[in-house]
């Protein structure tokens, strides 16, 4: 069988949060040396490689998109259930088939709000590179998210080298005071890549 | 592009406190949790573009583009002499600009390829379409042009190269199954028809 040249990172996820149907979709995929995301149309698929070298910084922003569908959700399962209480409980009882109506409507509305709820808090993703800042729509969602972070950051180290966090405020602070915004001619060095032969890094890729 | 980075939700600078912590942070300016996972890239010095060296020995190697210019490597694609300024890098690999574009059009260079056209997923939608159930009642009579497209499109495109990532024929194999079943049921009911028609 031949070796797989991409790993799926997240299903596919439409790129509107509204959006069901009949509309671009996109899926993340782990290469040999780069990221793929991919946004399928249904009949063309567009494709946008992040390697592993160019990527400077990923960052997940927790979003309230969980509660706000918990809201839409919530008023017609009130809706629903106070029908299918009324159904049960009005004098004569109604016919059954009232009943499993009400239920079913329910149940239509009750299982998204279960998966809303159950698939954890949401969150946007963002990969910036030196020439563009790049929302990835499949990280919606802040497990799933934190997963792919922890695949992919051992092969953009093994890359790219290690980085302790006060090195980086310290060129942060550096930035900040520099005219141009960048701390390129800062005194912090950075921190040379693991060696490949070393048996707790991660494989090189060349 | 500087090396700060701004809080995606209140676009404010973040400077320290939040950068590759294992946990969730919160923005120092509006407390939204948030993540940030900053690698050396964001600090790498971008070398700038090189103008190709000028030709001073008579004899000496020059760039197929520009004469005038010194040669420093040949493409890997048509093996034509390079100078620095015509020398496209690629994942290691040197191409000369009329092979980077060949590579980019004509699908040569894989790495390159940026769009696909997904016939497998055409060729099944042809099939399942017409039957979804708001469109049955008028789609069912439509199977009898799209059975035989489906089948074409399927036959026609089997080598084509098909999504980067899924690799399999399953939605080819589908579509004709699908398309021959329904040009069957056709076939039977023009028989029947046609039956009732001399009897």
């Amino acid at each position: 069988m031949p070796e797989q040249e991409y790993q799926r990172l997240t299903r596919t996820r439409s790129r509107s949060a509204f959006a069901v149907a009949f509309v671009s979709r996109t899926s993340l995929w782990l290469g040999k040396d780069h990221l793929l995301c991919v946004d399928s149309s249904g009949y063309t698929e567009t494709y946008k490689r992040f390697y592993f070298r160019d990527i400077q910084v990923i960052t997940l922003v927790t979003t309230k998109r969980r509660t706000v569908w918990n809201g839409v959700l919530v008023v017609p399962i009130v809706i629903c259930l106070a029908g299918l209480a009324n159904s049960l409980f009005s004098l004569p009882r109604e016919a059954g088939a009232v009943i499993v109506t009400w239920a079913i409507f329910s149940a239509v509305f009750i299982a998204p709000l279960l998966l809303n709820n159950l698939m954890g808090p949401t969150c946007t993703g963002y990969l910036r590179t030196a020439v563009q800042i790049e929302e990835l729509p499949s990280l919606n969602r802040l497990r799933r998210a934190r997963k792919v972070l922890e695949r992919i950051r051992p092969f953009i180290i093994a890359v790219q080298g290690g980085f302790p966090p006060e090195e980086i405020s310290a060129r942060m602070r550096a930035a900040a005071t520099s005219p141009d915004g960048t701390a390129m001619g800062s005194s912090v060095t950075l921190s040379p890549p693991p060696a490949a032969d070393t048996p707790a890094a991660p494989p090189v890729i060349s | 592009m500087n090396t700060l980075i701004q809080c995606p939700q209140c676009q404010a600078w973040l400077l320290e406190g939040v950068f590759n912590q294992p946990e969730l942070s919160p923005c120092p300016a509006c407390g939204v949790p948030l993540q940030v996972e900053v690698f050396p890239a964001l600090f790498r010095r971008i070398n700038p573009g090189q103008s190709g060296e000028t030709l001073l020995i008579e004899g000496e190697s020059s760039c197929f583009y520009h004469p005038q210019k010194k040669a420093v490597l040949p493409c890997q694609g048509c093996g034509r002499f390079l100078c620095a300024l015509c020398d496209c890098e690629l994942n290691g690999q040197h191409f000369c600009p009329a092979c980077l574009e060949a590579g980019k059009t004509k699908g040569k260079i894989k790495n390159l390829e940026n769009q696909r056209t997904l016939y497998d997923s055409a060729a099944l939608a042809l099939v399942v379409v017409p039957l979804i159930p708001p469109l049955t009642f008028i789609g069912i009579y439509t199977t009898v042009i799209t059975a035989p497209m489906a089948v074409f499109v399927a036959i026609r495109y089997w080598n084509a190269p098909r999504s980067l990532v899924h690799r399999t024929k399953i939605r080819f194999v589908a579509a004709i199954i699908l398309a021959l079943l329904q040009i069957a049921g056709w076939g039977l009911l023009f028989i029947n028809l046609a039956g009732h028609h001399r009897s």
